[in-house]
C-alpha cells in the first residue's frame, strides 16, 4: 500500500497536492490552538525588535540613554559608501557560490553513504556534525593555528617542502579561502543531517524493487532517491543561502575581519564597525540591509523554486 | 537494533565489493579530516599556556591532567553545565511542541491569511540576533525577565521557530494524505490524528530539529551576556569568561572547557539518533 | 488570644532584628584578570566589610568584551546597574556621562583628592565635574632585550632621538635580529607608535587640537607627519614575519622567547612575556630593559611626556553614599604602598612610587610621576568609533596600504560622522 502511494508521489504530482479540504469546526479549532502561541512569542521576541532596530537606523546614537540624533538616510549613506561594507557583500556572495558548489553536494554524498547500512554509521555521522557543535570560539580559535605558517599544519607542510613560512591569514589576496574552508568544515555536517533525516523518510522497499527490476546504483540515486529528496535539498539550499548571508560567528576569532578588512562578512562588519565602535544606528541600518536582502531573495526563492512544496 | 532498521529503510542492501570499500576509506579519510581540528582542541587542553602556542598540533611534552581534573572537580562546571541544559532542554521541548503546532496547521489546513503567516514566521530566519539586541533587552526587562532563565529560553525559541517550522511542515506534508482523509472517515479528528499519528512517523525530523534546537541554544552567548547578571546563573558560554582575561587568555583552559562542554551536545545527538531508529520502526510496522 | 501573642512577639522580633539584615550592598565591576592586583582589591573590600558593619563591598568580574558589550543595557536597568565600574576614561565615559548614567561627585572627593596625581583625577572628569577616581596609571614604553642589543652592539642609553632609533633597528637588522615584535592582527599595538609619533611632534595639544577641529582637524600637519615617520619606520623592515595576522598574545610570547629585540607596549607585557613564551618562564627581569619613545627632531613634544593607560573606577548615578565612601577608602596610601610592592600595578597615590622594589615598575613610576604630560591610550580617548579608525590605519600606513593623507583623513572622517 505505502509502496504504491510512494511511486505515486513522483516528482510529476507534487508532494503536496492535497486536496483542499473544506475548513470544519475541528479544522479551525487547531487554527485557533495551535498557531496562537508560536504566533504571539514570534510577534514579542522577533517581529517587534526587528521594527525597533529598524527604527534605530535613522539615528546617530550610542547606545547609551535613549536615541536623540534623528539623522534620516545618512547611515545608508555612509553604509554603502564604505568599500569595507561593499566587499562584504561580495565575500558573502562568495560563501554562497562555494556552498552551492562544494559544501551542499559534499554533504549530500556524504549522507548517501552514511544514511543506510555501513559499518558505524551512527559514528560517522556524528564525526561529521562535530564541527558544528564545537563553538565558534573554538573552531576560529584552532584553525587561526592551523593556518599558522610557523607552528601550524601550514608550517608543517611549508617546512616539508622546504619553503619559507606562509601566513596564510595575513596575505591580504587568500585570506578567505581560510574563511571559505572552515565554513565548509563546520557546516556541512549540518545540512548532511538534513539529508539523513530526508533519506530516512524514503521507503526502503521502492529501492529493493528497482533494484530487483535491475537499475543500477546510479540509477537507483538518480531516479528515485534525488527526487523524493527534493523537497528537503530546496530546503537546504535555502538555509544554506541564508545562513551563507548571515556567517559571523567564525570571522571573529579567525581573522577579526582582517587582513585589511578583506575577510568581513554584512554581520561581522555590523560587529566592527558598528556594535564595538557604539555607532548603534549605524549597525542597524547594516541589519535592515541585510534583512532586505534576506527577504528579497526568500521571497523569490519561495515564489519560484518552492512553489510545490 | 540499528541493523534491523536500516535494513528496512536503507537505499541500498547489500553493498557492492569494491565500491563500498572505496567509499568506507573515503568517509575515513574525511573523518579523519573533520576530526582533527576537533581532537586538537582537546589534546591543547592537555598542554600549558606555552606550549599550545608554540606545539599546537602536537601530542603533549607533559601531559597536565590537571586542567581538565580541575575542570571537573570544581563546581563551577557542574553548575554552568546545569544552567546550560536547563535552558536548552526548555527551549527544545518548547521549540518542538510550538513548532509542530503551527506545522501541522500550515501543513494541512487552507485558511485565509495562511501563506501570509507562513512567511510572517520566517522572518526569524533572515535577522541575525545580534543586530537586535538592544530592543531584546528592553522587551525582557519590560517582561520582568531579566536575571530570569525564561529572559534566555523564551527569545531563543521565538527565533528557532522559523527553522522549525520550516522543517516540520515540510516532513508533514510527505505523510501520504491518504492517511489522513481515512483518519477523518473513520471519526478521527485533526488533534488525535497529529497526537497518534502525525507525531510518531515524524521521528527523523523532530530528533533533527530537536539537535539543531539544541546545539544553537547551547553555543548562545550574546543573549545569556545580556539578560543574566549573577553568576549563579550563568551557562557555560559565560562561564568560559573565568578563563579570558583583558590582555591574555588561558587558552589551554578555555579549549579543556569547551571540550567538556562538548560532550552534552554528543550525547544528546545520540540520544536523538535512536529516537530516529524507534520512530523508523514505528512507521515500518505502520505500513 | 495566645496566638496573636505569639504573633505580636514574632513582628517585635523581626522589626529588632530588621536592621541587622539590612545591608547595603556595594557592586564593583571590573575587567581585571591580573591576580595580584585582585587579590590587593578583595583585600581591602574584606577590610572595608569588617570595618563597617551593615555594608557589603563586592567586587565582580567580566572578561573585557562581555563588559563593553554589556555595560550600555546594564547601565540601563536599575536592577542590573553596578555602583562602581572600571573604565578607562576617554570617549566612552563622556557617552556614559552625557545619558546621564553617573554621579556627579565632584564635592565628595574635594577633601582627598589631591592625594592623587592630578593628571590622573583629570582624566576622570567631564566639563569639570569629577565622575569618577583613577587608581591606576600606565606607560608606554619599549622594552628591549638587553643581549640581543648588545649582540648587535646598540647602546640603549645613546637612543634619544628618532634617527637613533632607526640607526638601532637598521644595526639589529644587519646582525641578524628581529627588531620589532608586534601584534598586528589585533591593530591596537600598532597605534601606540602613530599616537607617540602624533604626541612627540605636535606636543601636548596635539590631540586636543585635532578634536576640536584647530588647522584642519586631524588632517592638519602633526597627523600628516605622523603617518610619513611611521612608513620610514616600516620602510626598513622591522617587524617579525607574517605581523599583520599576530596577535597580541602571540607576539608577547615572542618576546619572551628572545624572538625580537623590541616591543612597544604597555606594563603588562611583563606579566605576558613569560607565559606565553615557550619556556613558560619568558626572559629573566635583569635581560629585560626599558628604552622610552624616542623624540622626533622639530616635534614640540617632550621626552618626559608619556603615553599610557588611566584607569579608574566611575560612579554610577544610583551608587549609595557608601560606594562613594569605599573609594576614599580604596585610594588610601597604605594599599596604594602595598600594590607597590608587589608590584601589582602602578597606582596613582602620590608618594606611592617610593615602594617600588622592582627595578622596572620603578622606572615606569618615575616616568609617571615626573611626567611633563600624559596622555590617554587614543583609542580610548577620541571614543572607540574613532578610536578604532586610529587603529585601522595605524597598521595600514605601517603596511603601505594607505597614505598618510589618506589615514589623517579616514580619522576626520569617523570623527565628524560621530
Amino acid at each position: 500500500m505505502a509502496a504504491v502511494t510512494y511511486a505515486e508521489a513522483k516528482p510529476t504530482a507534487p508532494a503536496s497536492a492535497e486536496p483542499a479540504r473544506r475548513m470544519t469546526l475541528n479544522g479551525w479549532a487547531v487554527v485557533v490552538i495551535f498557531l496562537p502561541p508560536a504566533l504571539l512569542l514570534f510577534t514579542v521576541f522577533v517581529f517587534l525588535p526587528i521594527v525597533e532596530a529598524g527604527w534605530y537606523s535613522f539615528f546617530n546614537w550610542n547606545g547609551y540613554g535613549p536615541p536623540e540624533k534623528f539623522i534620516g538616510l545618512k547611515n545608508y549613506g555612509y553604509l554603502f559608501s564604505n568599500p569595507t561594507f561593499i566587499r562584504s557583500l561580495v565575500n558573502n556572495g562568495l560563501i554562497i557560490v562555494f556552498s552551492l558548489l562544494v559544501q551542499l553536494p559534499l554533504a549530500l554524498a556524504v549522507a548517501v553513504m552514511v544514511a543506510g547500512r555501513i559499518v558505524g554509521a551512527v559514528w560517522f555521522r556524528m564525526i561529521f556534525f562535530l564541527p558544528y557543535v564545537l563553538a565558534p570560539v573554538a573552531a576560529g580559535l584552532i584553525w587561526h593555528f592551523m593556518f599558522d605558517g610557523d607552528y601550524g599544519v601550514v608550517g608543517a607542510v611549508t617546512t616539508a617542502l622546504g619553503a619559507p613560512p606562509y601566513f596564510l591569514l595575513a596575505d591580504k589576496t587568500w585570506a578567505f579561502s581560510a574563511v571559505l574552508i572552515v565554513v565548509l568544515w563546520k557546516y556541512f555536517g549540518f545540512h548532511m543531517m538534513l539529508y539523513v533525516a530526508g533519506l530516512q523518510g524514503i521507503d526502503g522497499a521502492l529501492l529493493e524493487a528497482a533494484e530487483m527490476d535491475g537499475a543500477s546504483a546510479w540509477q537507483r540515486f538518480w531516479h528515485i532517491t534525488l527526487p523524493l529528496l527534493g523537497p528537503m535539498i530546496r530546503l537546504s539550499v535555502f538555509f544554506s543561502i541564508i545562513g551563507a548571508l548571515q556567517v559571523f560567528d567564525i570571522i571573529v576569532p579567525l581573522t577579526g575581519g582582517g587582513p585589511f578588512e578583506t575577510t568581513n562578512t554584512m554581520v561581522s562588519f555590523l560587529y566592527f564597525f558598528g556594535l564595538t565602535r557604539m555607532r548603534i544606528g549605524f549597525s542597524s541600518a547594516v541589519g535592515v540591509v541585510l534583512f532586505i536582502i534576506c527577504v528579497t531573495f526568500a521571497f523569490g526563492y519561495q515564489r519560484i523554486v518552492m512553489r510545490d512544496d | 537494533m540499528t541493523e534491523a532498521a536500516d535494513v528496512i529503510r536503507s537505499p541500498g542492501r547489500r553493498a557492492g565489493g569494491l565500491a563500498s570499500i572505496v567509499a568506507f576509506a573515503a568517509l575515513v579519510v574525511l573523518a579523519g579530516a573533520v576530526l582533527f581540528p576537533v581532537f586538537a582542541t582537546a589534546l591543547n587542553g592537555f598542554k600549558d599556556l606555552s606550549e599550545f602556542r608554540t606545539n599546537p598540533f602536537g601530542l603533549p611534552h607533559v601531559w597536565q591532567w590537571s586542567n581538565y581534573w580541575d575542570i571537573l572537580t570544581g563546581y563551577r562546571y557542574w553548575q554552568v553545565l546545569g544552567n546550560s541544559l536547563l535552558i536548552a532542554f526548555f527551549t527544545v521541548t518548547l521549540t518542538l511542541v510550538l513548532s509542530a503546532m503551527a506545522a501541522f496547521t500550515f501543513a494541512h489546513l487552507r485558511f485565509f491569511g495562511d501563506r501570509f503567516l507562513m512567511s510572517y514566521i520566517q522572518l526569524g530566519l533572515l535577522f541575525p540576533l545580534a543586530t537586535a539586541i538592544v530592543p531584546i533587552f528592553i522587551r525582557i526587562r519590560g517582561l520582568g525577565l531579566l536575571e530570569s532563565h525564561w529572559g534566555v529560553i523564551l527569545p531563543q525559541v521565538a527565533f528557532s521557530l522559523a527553522m522549525g517550522v520550516l522543517l516540520i511542515r515540510n516532513a508533514f506534508k510527505q505523510l501520504p494524505s491518504e492517511l489522513l482523509d481515512a483518519a477523518m472517515m473513520d471519526g478521527c479528528g485533526y488533534f488525535r490524528y497529529f497526537l497518534f499519528i502525525t507525531l510518531p512517523l515524524s521521528g527523523p525530523i523532530l530528533a533533527t530539529v530537536a539537535v539543531i534546537s539544541f546545539v544553537e541554544s547551547w553555543n548562545g552567548y550574546l543573549l545569556p551576556l545580556i539578560v543574566l547578571n549573577s553568576e549563579s546563573r550563568y551557562p557555560w558560554t559565560l562561564g568560559l569568561m573565568a578563563y579570558q582575561g583583558q590582555y591574555m587568555t588561558s587558552w589551554q583552559l578555555v579549549l579543556a572547557f569547551i571540550t567538556l562542554t562538548i560532550l552534552p551536545a554528543i550525547l544528546m545527538f545520540l540520544m536523538a539518533q535512536r529516537w530516529i531508529v524507534a520512530g523508523l520502526t514505528a512507521g515500518a510496522v505502520k505500513s | 488570644m495566645k496566638f496573636a501573642q505569639l504573633a505580636f512577639l514574632a513582628a517585635c522580633a523581626a522589626a529588632l532584628s530588621a536592621p541587622a539584615y539590612a545591608e547595603t550592598h556595594v557592586t564593583v565591576l571590573h575587567v581585571s584578570d591580573n591576580a595580584a592586583q585582585k587579590a590587593i582589591w578583595d583585600q581591602i573590600a574584606n577590610d572595608y566589610n569588617a570595618e563597617h558593619k551593615g555594608v557589603k563591598v563586592e567586587f565582580k568580574y567580566l572578561e573585557n568584551e562581555a563588559f563593553k558589550a554589556k555595560l550600555p543595557t546594564m547601565l540601563q536597568a536599575d536592577e542590573s546597574r553596578p555602583d562602581l565600574f572600571y573604565s578607562w576614561g576617554g570617549g566612552v565615559m563622556q557617552a556614559q556621562d552625557k545619558a546621564g548614567f553617573l554621579k556627579d561627585v565632584t564635592k565628595d572627593v574635594a577633601s582627598w583628592e589631591s592625594e592623587l596625581a592630578p593628571t590622573a583625577v583629570d582624566a576622570f572628569k567631564v566639563d569639570g565635574k569629577v565622575v569618577g577616581v583613577p587608581f591606576e596609571v600606565g606607560e608606554v614604553a619599549f622594552y628591549y632585550n638587553k643581549k640581543l642589543f648588545e649582540k648587535a652592539g646598540v647602546k640603549a642609553e645613546e637612543i634619544k632621538s628618532w634617527d637613533d632609533f632607526l640607526g638601532a633597528v637598521k644595526k639589529l637588522k644587519a646582525a641578524g635580529i628581529t627588531p620589532i615584535v608586534v601584534g598586528a592582527g589585533e591593530k591596537w599595538p600598532m597605534h601606540f607608535y602613530y599616537s607617540y609619533l602624533v604626541t612627540r611632534i605636535g606636543g601636548e595639544h596635539a590631540l586636543a587640537d585635532a578634536k576640536a577641529g584647530k588647522d584642519g582637524g586631524f588632517k592638519n600637519p602633526t597627523f600628516v607627519e605622523a603617518g610619513k615617520r611611521l612608513q620610514e619606520l616600516a620602510a626598513l623592515e622591522p617587524f617579525q614575519p607574517g605581523y599583520l595576522s599576530t596577535k597580541h598574545a602571540e607576539s608577547s610570547g615572542m618576546f619572551g622567547d628572545g624572538k625580537a629585540a623590541m616591543d612597544l607596549m604597555g606594563q603588562w607585557l611583563l606579566s605576558m612575556q613569560g607565559p606565553n613564551s615557550t619556556s613558560g618562564k619568558g626572559l629573566a627581569e635583569e635581560d629585560i630593559g626599558i628604552l622610552s619613545f624616542p623624540v622626533v627632531p622639530g616635534g614640540k613634544g617632550k621626552a618626559t611626556d608619556t603615553l599610557g593607560g588611566i584607569n579608574g573606577w566611575l560612579v554610577s548615578k544610583s551608587a549609595p553614599p557608601e560606594a562613594i565612601d569605599f573609594l576614599k577608602f580604596f585610594s588610601q596610601q597604605k594599599y596604594a604602598k602595598e600594590t607597590a610592592e608587589k608590584a601589582a600595578y602602578i597606582p596613582v597615590v602620590k608618594g606611592s612610587e617610593s615602594a617600588f622594589t622592582d627595578p622596572l615598575f620603578k622606572r615606569l613610576a618615575d616616568d609617571l610621576s615626573k611626567t611633563t604630560y600624559h596622555q590617554n591610550f587614543f583609542d580610548q580617548d577620541l571614543g572607540p568609533s574613532v578610536g578604532r579608525v586610529v587603529n585601522d590605519v595605524s597598521v595600514a600606513v605601517a603596511a603601505g596600504q594607505m597614505t598618510p593623507e589618506a589615514a589623517a583623513a579616514a580619522i576626520q572622517e569617523a570623527a565628524d560622522q560621530q
